[in-house]
């Protein structure tokens, strides 16, 4: 290699949303000249179109800076809740990280969550102040605040303004100044962290790669430890930003490997890759984790003949995302389709207008839900499909899946932040004063409370002031009912759910009132009803139609009349039937709409 | 060919333009009428070596606003076509009315001119359901025309009505029905208002400025009429129709029963052997082809098997008739019997009062089997 460790910086900048992060990562281009001016664009690393447009970074990336002789690999960590696992493995290729924070916004929920894996991934921090040029900046307050999280000299803390490129020079100074290079020993057998996998159509799966011990040459036989397979690999390179081949990454580099797989899945974020046969190492590098769906959700074609396509499209999506799982399902209600596992509601919104967009499919979606553990004796049953809850209460206990909750909200605010968490069967852990504006709570809640509309429900409560992040807790007990949905005493699948007991009768009311509006008036009144097992808790009534005829048929009304007839039995066959009642494919859309699914939304 | 069939003449020409209408009619065009008749006489013609060997057991003529014509030149009309069709001696000649239109005189010129039937537009005698159907007629001129009509020997009248527009309640239209038979006519229509799209009233529902009419007010309206003409001695023999024994609309059940019938005027339509056609709408550019010599037709089609098999079904049941249970497939009928839609009479199943207000969806459940392919030769 041309440059040797001590002369490489491999760091990646972690911030709020909207703190600047993107903007930041433009200007360190255009700074290092990486990219030439007029090939510059705003939000240059975010390559997928559904990423520009949302303005999320759903992968990880990483660009090659060259300056003043270093060469600086910069790694960019996806935003998103959904995704903290694929963001300790890009932490885990670095050595520092640049916490960039807004000097109007100051530290928010995901700046500490961020910090804090970054310092126990064992980073170096290297603060900064962005927007410094805002009128609503506050930098000294800022700054104060920033020292105190860090304990840290404020003369340390850059001020910089990532839009103007103000004190950018001065923020590469720090970072070459205070990350340490990388240590690796050339001569050690291959380790290389995959932080980020995907797939691309010509080239097949690439993975980017920081190499921990011993040298990746362009072209050799390696190995996933993981998944054990082994590949012919095709080519090394580095962002520099657009592809670069070179002809080995060596120790504590960063780069990118043309795999020569064809199926992300076998070589997943987190694994390590070595070099096959006698000369591979030992043992993987620790942290692997399979990445674990959080959310599940029934997704039905619309129009049943397109199951097939669906599988297709689905089989194509998971060659590029890892994390997608899917399995079919059958649905009384909504016929064939497919019970899909997604990370977190954001991942599930991107798989859905993927498919739709790229594959020219119309979806119906069920309701979400996180998995359940069903316990009868000694017996555990993982249920990610509310059909598949024993009914009733026939079973011993259920437990759910619960986060550990970091919220920032001004003091003022503290009172409807609270009220909420307790809303959604929260309980506190703790809350302590950052300034004594700015409050930082953590609460355990149920993932299943969190997951739809808490987000937006926290942002409106705070008025848009609060800041959530969360991660995994584990699982804890409840008082869970199966909710199920029947109509004329027939239950639809599609609409079962799974709450707390203390909600349910909310969900049923919700439902059937719902559903009270969506149901077309039949020749006989409709029971809509909600359930817990062979309890009613809820129920509405679609009164029967009583006048379906048309006034007037005479000469020149009859080809008219009869066209109308054709097209009303079109619609009727276009319905499903649920028992002896004929619903309408948009009273399945409409009724299973997540309202303000707030995590999903939003730039993240 | 059935013997019987029937023609519709029709005037195209209205004092005004009614919101909730949308047939082909328009205000304002009186200048055309002299043209207008020369070319129904024109096209009557034209028609008449195709109608060859068909006799016609009626002549309706409707609209539009027939009277707003001279008694004496729709006498002359209804000569042409006696001229140029077999036209039976004793059929059954209709002229539609608007009551305010006509007096005495004008009546009896119609009926001298050998109009014997006469359908008048009485809509309503609730004077603020009439402003909401834009009717301009006050409640009296109906009463006044409806005399007239008699002082001027007709023995044979229809009074059509509307329900269930903006404002109407239930007892506004049982006020209606009762003055509707207090005058004694020996036929009455009655008909749920309906709202289409292209029309005045249909914009103002779909911009939400008037709400659309109830179709469960509308469903006890019906009933209400059927209870009340059937007391009063009028037979239900249509789904929006009753008359006294015997005054069933002759030329109307011909559409009913599929018979053929010949329709003359700016959009008519046509009927024979399974084929329909209508004439252009536009009243210029069919006095122009008309006057070109050559027949106005505008569109046609050819019904399918499955097509008349429809039609054929869908107007059994609205003219009580029935349809013969033979007709359909095992287990379609049952439903409808057991819920009380559907009576069986003698072999044919025939719609109850509530059947009648459900018919789209006793034709659809009736004829959602495999055996309306197979019923190709009706």
């Amino acid at each position: 290699m041309s440059i040797d460790t001590a002369h490489i910086r491999n760091f990646c900048i972690v911030a709020h949303i909207d703190h600047g992060k993107s903007t930041l990562a433009d200007r360190l281009l255009e700074v290092t000249h990486t990219v030439p001016d007029r090939d510059m664009r705003a939000q240059y690393l975010d390559k997928m179109d559904l990423e520009r447009e949302r303005g999320i970074t759903i992968k990880a990336q990483s660009v090659r800076l060259l300056h003043d002789g270093y060469e600086l690999n910069l790694i960019d960590t996806p935003g998103h809740v959904d995704f903290t696992y694929e963001v300790s493995r890009s932490l885990e290729a670095c050595e520092g990280a640049v916490l960039l924070v807004d000097a109007a916004q100051g530290l928010e929920a995901q700046t500490l969550a961020n910090y804090h894996l970054a310092r126990d991934a064992g980073l170096v921090i290297v603060p900064a102040l962005n927007k410094i040029d805002l009128p609503a900046a506050e930098p000294e307050q800022r700054t104060k605040e920033l020292a105190n999280l860090l304990d840290c000299d404020p003369s340390e803390i850059p001020h910089v303004s990532a839009k103007s490129g103000e004190g950018v020079d001065e923020l590469l100074a720090a970072v070459i100044d205070r990350v340490p290079p990388p240590v690796g020993d050339a001569m050690e057998p291959l380790q290389a962290l995959i932080f980020d996998s995907m797939f691309d159509p010509y080239r097949g799966v690439i993975t980017y790669v920081r190499v921990q011990q011993g040298v990746l040459p362009s072209r050799a036989r390696i190995k996933m430890f993981a998944t054990q397979v082994e590949s012919e690999a095709e080519e090394t390179g580095v962002n520099a930003p657009e592809p670069t081949p070179v002809p080995e990454l060596g120790p504590g580099e960063v780069g990118y490997l043309v795999t020569g797989l064809k199926d992300v899945h076998h070589a997943k974020v987190g694994d390590t890759i070595t070099l096959a046969g006698k000369r591979g190492a030992p043992e993987p590098l620790p942290g692997y984790r399979e990445p674990k769906p959080m959310v599940w959700s029934g997704l039905f074609p619309a129009d049943g003949s397109d199951y097939a396509d669906l599988r297709d499209a689905l089989d194509r999506l998971k060659l590029s995302d890892a994390a997608l799982h899917f399995e079919p399902e059958t649905s009384q209600a909504l016929g064939f389709g497919f019970r899909c596992g997604f990370l977190g509601l954001l991942h599930m919104d991107i798989v859905k207008e993927r498919l739709e967009r790229e594959f020219d499919l119309e979806l119906i979606a069920t309701a979400p839900n996180v998995e359940f553990h069903v316990f009868r004796g000694d017996e555990m049953t993982i249920v990610h499909n509310p059909a598949e809850m024993p009914p009733g209460g026939d079973h011993d206990k259920v437990e759910e899946p619960i986060v550990y909750a970091t919220i920032i909200t001004p003091a003022d605010y503290l009172g409807a932040v609270l009220r909420l968490c307790q809303e959604r069967r929260g309980e506190l852990v703790d809350m302590s004063y950052l300034t004594p504006e700015r409050v930082e709570v953590h609460y355990v809640l149920p993932m299943a409370e969190i997951v739809f509309d808490f987000f937006d429900q926290l942002k409106s409560g705070t008025r848009g002031y609060a800041s959530l992040d969360y991660e995994p807790w584990g699982y804890q007990e409840a008082n869970l009912v199966r909710v199920d949905v029947l109509l004329h005493g027939e239950p639809v699948d599609a609409f079962s759910t799974i709450v707390h007991r203390d909600k349910a009768y909310a969900y049923g009311k919700q439902m059937t009132e719902r559903l009270k509006e969506l149901i077309p008036r039949q020749l006989f009144d409709v029971a809509v009803q909600a359930a817990i097992g062979s309890k009613i808790i809820a129920r509405e009534t679609v009164k029967a139609k009583r006048k379906d005829v048309l006034a007037k048929c005479y000469g020149g009304d009859i080809t008219r009349k009869r066209k109308l007839l054709e097209t009303q039995k079109k619609g009727k066959e276009r319905m499903r039937r649920v028992g002896r009642v004929d619903v309408p494919q948009e009273a399945f859309i409409q009724a299973l709409r997540v309202d303000g699914a707030g995590s999903a939304k939003g730039k993240k | 060919m059935s013997s019987t069939a029937g023609i519709y003449v029709h005037v195209p020409f209205c004092l005004t333009r009614c919101g909730y209408c949308d047939f082909n009619a328009y205000a304002g065009r009186d200048e055309l009428k002299p043209r207008y008749l020369r070319a129904l006489e024109r096209e009557a013609g034209l028609a008449a070596p195709a109608w060859d060997g068909a006799e016609f057991a009626s002549v309706f003529l409707g609209g539009g606003t027939p009277t707003t014509m001279k008694p004496k030149d729709l006498g002359a009309l209804l000569r042409t076509l006696r001229a140029s069709f077999d036209v039976a001696a004793d059929a059954e000649i209709s002229a539609e009315a608007n009551p305010d239109t006509v007096d005495e005189a004008s009546l009896a010129g119609l009926l001298m001119a050998g109009y014997t039937r006469l359908s008048m537009g009485a809509q309503s005698f609730d004077p603020a359901v009439l402003r909401a159907l834009e009717r301009l007629h006050a409640p009296e001129s109906v009463r006044r025309a409806f005399h007239a009509a008699r002082a001027a020997g007709y023995s044979n009248v229809n009074l059509d009505l509307i329900y269930g527009a903006h404002g109407e309640s239930l007892e506004s239209w049982e006020g209606t029905l009762a003055e509707t038979i207090s005058l004694t006519p020996e036929h009455v229509s009655a008909y749920a208002l309906t709202i289409e799209p292209a029309t005045p009233l249909g914009r103002a529902v779909a911009r939400g400025d008037v709400p659309a009419p109830d179709p469960d007010t509308q469903a006890d309206m019906f009933q209400l009429a059927c209870s009340m003409l059937r007391d009063a001695g009028y037979g239900h023999y249509e789904v929006s129709n009753w008359a006294r024994p015997g005054y069933e609309c002759r030329h109307n059940l011909g559409y009913w029963r599929r018979q053929p019938y010949l329709g003359l005027g700016a959009g008519a339509h046509s009927y024979r052997d399974d084929r329909r056609w209508w004439n252009v709408r536009p009243p210029e550019e069919y006095l122009a082809t008309v006057e070109g010599g050559e027949l106005p037709i505008g569109g046609e089609e050819t019904l399918e098997a499955g097509d008349a098999y429809l039609e054929e079904v869908f107007l059994r049941l609205r003219i009580l008739e029935g349809v013969p249970a033979s007709w359909i497939d095992d287990g379609q009928a049952e439903p409808f019997l057991e819920t009380g839609l559907l009576l069986e009479d003698g072999g044919s199943l025939v719609p109850t009062e509530r059947g009648m207000l459900l018919l789209n969806e006793l034709v659809l459940g009736l004829t959602s089997g495999g055996r309306s392919a197979s019923l190709s030769t009706l």
